[in-house]
């Protein structure tokens, strides 16, 4: 009998926990560990931001189906690793803090055979003063609860435009290593559609602000895309959306600080500058969740399991950007010193950044981190569950599924509008999403044709069926496992 | 405000017949990316 402890419930750790509890027999046990008591769909979080959709519509509580689906569950968060036990626990274990009402502050130590970290990223808002959503008229869309303040936020805007007020709104990367553009990205575009909607666009001054250097570079150094019979590079087509829809830029962009309607920022040339707002939505920067570990006679052993996020199969060797290369990417996303963890989704540490790093002349770093969307996070969850569960039918350990984001396509159907009329979406999906200069020389590193774009209603539906889609995936009704991660 | 997208690429952004057969496409384009499979990247380059 194995027991199998995940943790976070998030896309990652609940595609595991299914797919480990469906391929499973019940003499093994699976464990989630998780802080949140729902499940969210976070892509949709977009359309609860700007009031389309309510929160409810997009989570659902996961205590109720993982009784049902016979997965046990935890509502606590982990603070520490001892992967090798320690001299009262022979096994090894992770010590985690409840949050539920019940139990709240109690700690337990959760042993486990095989480990698989899905803690995604630490929203850390610390990291740029004063951004803490819901203050200083800046708000976030990353969790269901900051949507919905988000939402509150443009509602008494959108009053106040229609009582004849002009509006700044700053959409865009609250740090100057921030990642998630692609978000960002589609809240800009859905909230000027609501603007037109509520007939106050021309209240507006819309702003897009970022660490990016170009537009469209979304972390991934940008991309070479066909669209329609043209090739056109995604700075290009942003560019294009952005002109047509009156929303300006400002690029290679650190935020720093956050006051009252007040965003600070230095640019890639050194220059130290404030844009004023009545509504900003910024994403903060992601970073590990400051966990610890120690070794069985209580040493701290931290680095040999984080750097930030949790170190994998990656090559982590320090190198210059010119030289990394696709290869350096993780493909079975086990830690390397102790075989039994795992970190799929955003929780592993990635080798290196895909976006060129640029250095204003003060030293400061500003370039976005790499991104892992929710495709990637599903499909290595899903590859981390399907080694365990041949290592542990052939009793020896297994690592046959494979998957280097180098090779793994990716589909981002950012929404551009709601409205089943009216709704718009750009539809973008790269292969691979690492481009792999080697492979794929012209093409800046991807496959033309599986790297395209298209802009248009048919992107509305198509997110919207995706919203559904996983939806019923997560709560594992009949035949989930049909639809692909 | 740039106009940077002329009439008749709006219409066909926006025309729900046109766009539905482009969802179709869509749907299926993206679904054989993703079923299209993944692996590693160090065995194709040994
Ligand atoms: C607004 C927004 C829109 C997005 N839109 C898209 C999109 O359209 N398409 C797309 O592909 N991707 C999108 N993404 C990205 C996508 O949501 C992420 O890639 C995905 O959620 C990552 O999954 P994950 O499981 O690794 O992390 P998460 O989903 O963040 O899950 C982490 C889990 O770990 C739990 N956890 C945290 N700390 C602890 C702890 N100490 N102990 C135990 N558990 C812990 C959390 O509660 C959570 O359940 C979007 C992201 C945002 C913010």
């Amino acid at each position: 009998m194995s027991k199998i402890v995940i943790l976070g419930a998030g896309i990652s750790g609940h595609v595991a926990a299914s797919h480990l509890r469906r391929k499973l027999d019940k003499t093994h046990e699976v464990v989630v560990v998780s802080p949140n008591s729902n499940y969210q769909w976070i892509p949709s979080n977009i359309w609860v931001g700007i009031g389309r959709m309510k929160s409810k519509e997009i989570l659902f509580p996961l205590a109720p189906l993982y009784k049902k689906k016979g997965i046990g569950f935890k509502q606590a968060k982990v603070t520490s690793f001892y992967p090798e036990g320690d001299n009262e626990t022979e096994k090894p274990f992770v010590v985690a803090e409840y949050v539920s009402t019940e139990k709240r502050g109690e700690t337990e130590r959760i042993t486990y055979d095989y480990l698989i970290n899905a803690t995604g990223p630490k929203l850390n808002f610390e990291a740029t003063e004063g951004l803490n959503p819901g203050t200083n008229k800046a708000y976030s869309v990353c969790t269901y609860t900051h949507a919905d303040h988000a939402n509150e936020g443009l509602r008494a805007l959108i009053a106040e435009m229609k009582k004849g007020n002009e509006a700044k709104i700053v959409i865009g990367t609250g740090h100057a290593k921030a990642t998630c553009q692609g978000a960002a990205f589609e809240y800009i575009l859905n909230v000027e559609q609501e603007l037109r909607r509520q007939k106050v666009r021309d209240k507006a001054k819309i702003t897009w602000i970022s660490n990016e250097y170009e537009l469209g570079d979304f972390g991934m150094d940008g991309m070479l895309l066909s669209y329609g019979s043209n090739i056109m590079k995604s700075h290009e087509m942003v560019e294009m959306v952005f002109e047509d829809r009156g929303i300006d830029w400002i690029l290679g962009a650190g935020v720093n600080k956050i006051e009252d309607g007040l965003a600070h920022y230095e640019t890639l040339n050194g220059e130290h500058k404030t844009i004023d707002y009545d509504f900003a939505m910024l994403i903060p920067s992601f970073s590990g969740h400051g966990f610890k570990a120690f070794d069985k006679n209580n040493n701290d052993i931290t680095d040999k399991l984080f750097k930030g996020f949790m170190i994998v199969d990656a090559d982590y060797t320090p190198k210059p950007y010119e030289d990394w290369t696709v290869q350096d990417w993780p493909e079975t996303y086990q830690n390397p010193s102790y075989k039994n963890i795992f970190a799929p989704g955003i929780a592993f540490a990635p080798p290196h950044s895909i976006s060129k790093p640029r250095k204003s002349p003060n030293g400061t770093e500003i370039f976005p981190s790499p991104p892992r969307t929710g495709m990637p996070s599903g499909i290595t969850a899903k590859l981390v569950a399907d080694n365990i569960i041949d290592s542990i039918k052939n009793k020896k350990e297994s690592l046959h599924h494979k998957g280097s984001m180098g090779n793994m396509g990716a589909a981002c159907i950012a929404s551009a509008g709601f409205g089943m009329t009216k709704g718009s979406g750009v539809s973008i999906t790269t292969f691979p999403i690492v481009p792999d200069y080697k492979k794929y020389p012209d093409t800046m590193g991807r496959k033309l044709g599986k790297t395209f774009g298209e802009i248009g209603l048919a992107g509305h539906w198509l997110k919207l069926m995706l919203h559904y889609a996983f939806i019923y995936k997560a709560k594992m009704k009949p035949f989930w496992y049909l639809i692909p991660e | 405000m740039t106009k940077r997208i002329s009439k008749f690429k709006r219409f066909v952004m926006m025309n729900p017949i046109i766009q539905f057969f482009k969802f179709i496409f869509l749907s299926l384009k993206v679904l054989l990316i993703v079923a299209g499979g993944h692996g590693s990247t160090r065995e194709v380059h040994k």
